[in-house]
């Protein structure tokens, strides 16, 4: 049994997902958390449940929601379990009345009744069920109640629709839904009143799907006669909003019989935004929540507990590895293959474990109280001056934890243009892999200005983003529709439990990567350090790595690092950023006794060093980052323009702050 | 006019038509339309955008649209 989950935008549906599939699905407090469908298997194995990115209707505006109308036109799917907002209630009926149309068996969860009880607004679920002729089961998603209840309706009742037309239309459409029901006839197992409804309110998805099957001429005139006697007969401008004004019609009645209100509580909600989004405060407030953010990661709290690690891994951990190994006599290959390559590779990546999570962690607390959305409204103004809007912002928050997920939220964006846009631009988010390496250097040159020099870098990979918007905006992407309309959901008090786990579903990427990439490429790279044209147990300097690397090393000479080894690790970059430091952990290796930030001193000036972190944070989308760029546009010519302009604009930039900063004296 | 309105203040749209399709599309999938109660929450600096309350939910439209939505003080 297929059962899909559909229901307005951020209404919890993959909060309901989670509880009932024990799964851990991605979850937050604003519009647009969920971009694809995604699919588990419900916890008493009685089927499997399909999660769907939210929409308000189902005529898409936008490609996420388009996800949801090419599900419903071309899966099958066998029962429906729609989600509702209760404190949103008629907007939320408007998408169950379409639902109810498409005459599939469907359930109703009726969500956030505790939130739409302290509004004063009190339901009535069983005169609901009534009226809609559908179950619906009140549950509280997030905490998980009433999902047993639930679960016990999906897998004991039918739940076919009793009542069938719920919404009169009046005598000119329901007529015209006959005509065009009779062209459909014998020609789709969907419900032709759907199709019909759907295709005379303009969506763009259905109408492809009939005129697949069936003459598009003549559908077209049935739509343009009944469009021309609705103008006539009565006051509305178009037929779309006719059809709206007669649903609205039905759910306001409905609403009526069902729901009663009394006086509620100012919500706390207003009481915040009143300071967060103030007209002057507003701003200063995001730059000090982010300043605050990077104090902790990189300074207060994530430096000493990466210090701690350090000293675990390198200490205690090393010399028990190496006993374990000289107890089984193992060969001086495999020793200096485990000790020199896979415990500096792995070992110096997974020593930033604390200062990502962190880093994750401000940045599920940031999704999950309901702040993201303000964000994107206090920053609008500045990204519309670069032909972006403020929605752009999000995906690019999102960035700042890991690329690939930024990108796939840049969906939610309506307009392509603006979309493509910012899939263009978010690989400039300094994401957490490119952390280690800014640790790394920031610790060795600039421990007394840490989380300064490192806000300073997220700073620039915001500010060349938006810089570079302009630009393609106002050359290659010239357009003047724009789209800014954004939902700020209540404010939530983030659950402990819950942000652990978001913070947790985040971080563990970054562990399995050090475990299986990062590992590989740790034996891969010791290798290469450690075999030469001369063969074996060569010094590094006549190593294959040395040789691939100085191929390079030229290039980079005018910005500051033309070694081999720091070429040989900007190539390694490309799969992981993470492997830039497993890369120069295994080059400068050496004995305990001294530390890789001491030895660099030898390599890099802090104009060089700070040079090098820039080409980091700019150089290239890494393998993962590419190929969802590949997916989302669906062009090789993009993605490979996404790669170009990155390189060229980190190679400009690191030449000017070396260059220049060499004029200035300093080193 | 939409911008008539301070913070604080309440309003009934009373012609939408002005504006652009896909906004108009997009605040009517969230209940905004001709006839909705409005209260401007607050305005962002620097012609930004405007937060407005309709039916107990917050939404944020840009200042150019804001304007072209007729709007009557209640």
């Amino acid at each position: 049994m297929e059962i899909a989950l559909i229901g307005n935008p951020n209404t919890g549906k993959t909060s309901l997902f989670n509880n009932l599939t024990g799964s851990y699905e991605y979850v937050g407090n604003w519009s647009g958390v969920t971009v694809e469908k995604k699919v588990g298997v419900f916890k008493n194995n009685i089927g499997r449940l399909i999660d769907l990115p939210g929409v308000y209707t189902l005529n898409p505006l936008s490609r996420d929601e388009g996800v949801v109308t090419s599900f419903f036109l071309n899966d099958s799917v066998d029962r429906l379990l729609n989600i509702l907002d209760a404190s949103q209630l008629e907007r939320n009926l408007h998408l169950t009345m379409q639902l109810l149309e498409f005459e599939k068996p469907l359930l109703i969860g009726l969500n956030m009744i505790d939130v739409a009880s302290q509004r004063g607004i009190m339901i009535d679920a069983k005169k609901l069920s009534e009226k809609l002729g559908v179950p619906v089961v009140p549950v509280v998603a997030r905490s998980g109640k009433g999902c047993d209840q639930l679960v016990d309706t999906i897998s004991t009742k039918s739940f076919t629709p009793v009542k069938k037309n719920l919404v009169n239309y009046g005598v000119e459409v329901e007529k015209a839904i006959a005509d065009l029901s009779q062209e459909l006839a014998g020609k789709t197992e969907h419900s032709k009143r759907f199709l019909a409804i759907q295709y005379f309110e303009g969506n763009e998805y259905v109408k492809n799907y009939v005129t697949q099957i069936v003459d598009g001429e003549k559908l077209q005139a049935i739509s343009a006669k009944l469009e021309e006697s609705i103008k006539k007969s009565y006051e509305v401008k178009t037929l779309p909003n006719f059809i709206y004004m007669k649903r609205k019609a039905a759910i306001e009645t409905i609403i009526a019989e069902t729901t009663s209100r009394r006086d509620g509580v100012v919500p706390l909600s207003e009481k915040i935004d009143s300071i967060v989004t103030n007209k002057y405060l507003g701003m200063p407030i995001f730059l000090l929540l982010m300043y605050l953010m990077f104090m902790l990661t990189f300074d207060w709290l994530g430096t000493p507990m990466s210090d701690a690690l350090d000293g675990l891994l390198t200490g205690p951990v090393a010399s028990g590895i190496e006993n374990a190994l000289t107890a089984v006599h193992a060969s001086a290959f495999i020793h200096a293959l485990i000790i020199e390559g896979l415990v500096a590779g792995v070992g110096g990546v997974l020593v930033f474990v604390p200062q990502i999570f962190i880093l994750f962690f401000f940045i599920s607390l940031l999704e999950d109280s309901g702040y993201m959305a303000r964000v994107a409204l206090v920053m609008d103004r500045i990204m519309e001056s670069v032909g972006l809007n403020g929605k752009a912002f999000i995906p690019m928050m999102i960035g700042f934890g890991c690329n690939v997920p930024g990108i796939m939220a840049a969906r939610t964006i309506e307009t392509p243009r603006e979309r493509l846009l910012t899939i263009l631009l978010t690989p400039l988010m300094s994401c957490s892999a490119r952390l280690p390496v800014y640790a790394l250097f920031v610790g060795a040159f600039f421990a007394a200005h840490k989380a300064f020099i490192v806000l300073s870098l997220y700073v620039l990979g915001i500010v060349v983003a938006l810089i570079l918007a302009k630009l393609f905006s106002s050359t290659m992407l010239k357009s003047q529709t724009s789209l800014f309309v954004i939902e700020l959901p209540p404010y939530r008090l983030p659950q402990f439990q819950s942000l652990w786990r978001s913070t947790w579903d985040k971080g563990k990427g970054f562990v399995r990567k050090a475990g299986t990439f990062i590992f590989a490429g740790s034996v891969f790279i010791w290798i290469l350090s450690y075999a030469g044209p001369g063969g074996l147990k060569v010094e590094m300097d006549d190593s294959f790595l040395a040789a691939i690397g100085g191929v390079i090393a030229p290039i980079l000479a005018p910005i500051g690092f033309g070694t081999w080894q720091a070429a040989a690790s900007l190539i390694t970059g490309f799969l992981a950023k993470e492997a830039i430091i497993s890369t120069m952990n295994i080059i400068y290796f050496v004995p305990s006794d001294s530390s890789l930030q001491g030895l660099l001193a030898n390599y890099y000036t802090p104009l060089a060093a700070y040079s090098f972190m820039v080409f980091i944070l700019l150089y290239i989308p890494c393998l993962a980052t590419t190929a969802t760029i590949y997916k989302e546009t669906g062009s090789k010519k993009w993605t490979a323009f996404a790669i170009g302009y990155a390189l060229v604009i980190a190679y400009v930039l690191s030449l000017i702050i070396y260059q220049g900063g060499k004029l200035f004296g300093l080193v | 006019m939409f911008t008539s309105l301070k913070a604080g203040e309440k309003g009934k749209i009373v012609d939408i038509s002005h504006v652009g399709n896909l906004v108009k599309r997009r605040l009517l999938d969230l209940g905004i339309t001709e006839g909705s109660e409005i209260c401007v929450k607050c305005v962002m600096p620097f012609g930004g955008p405007i937060m407005i309350e309709s039916c107990g939910q917050c939404v944020g439209i840009r200042r150019k649209e804001a304007v072209q939505i007729e709007v009557e003080r209640i």
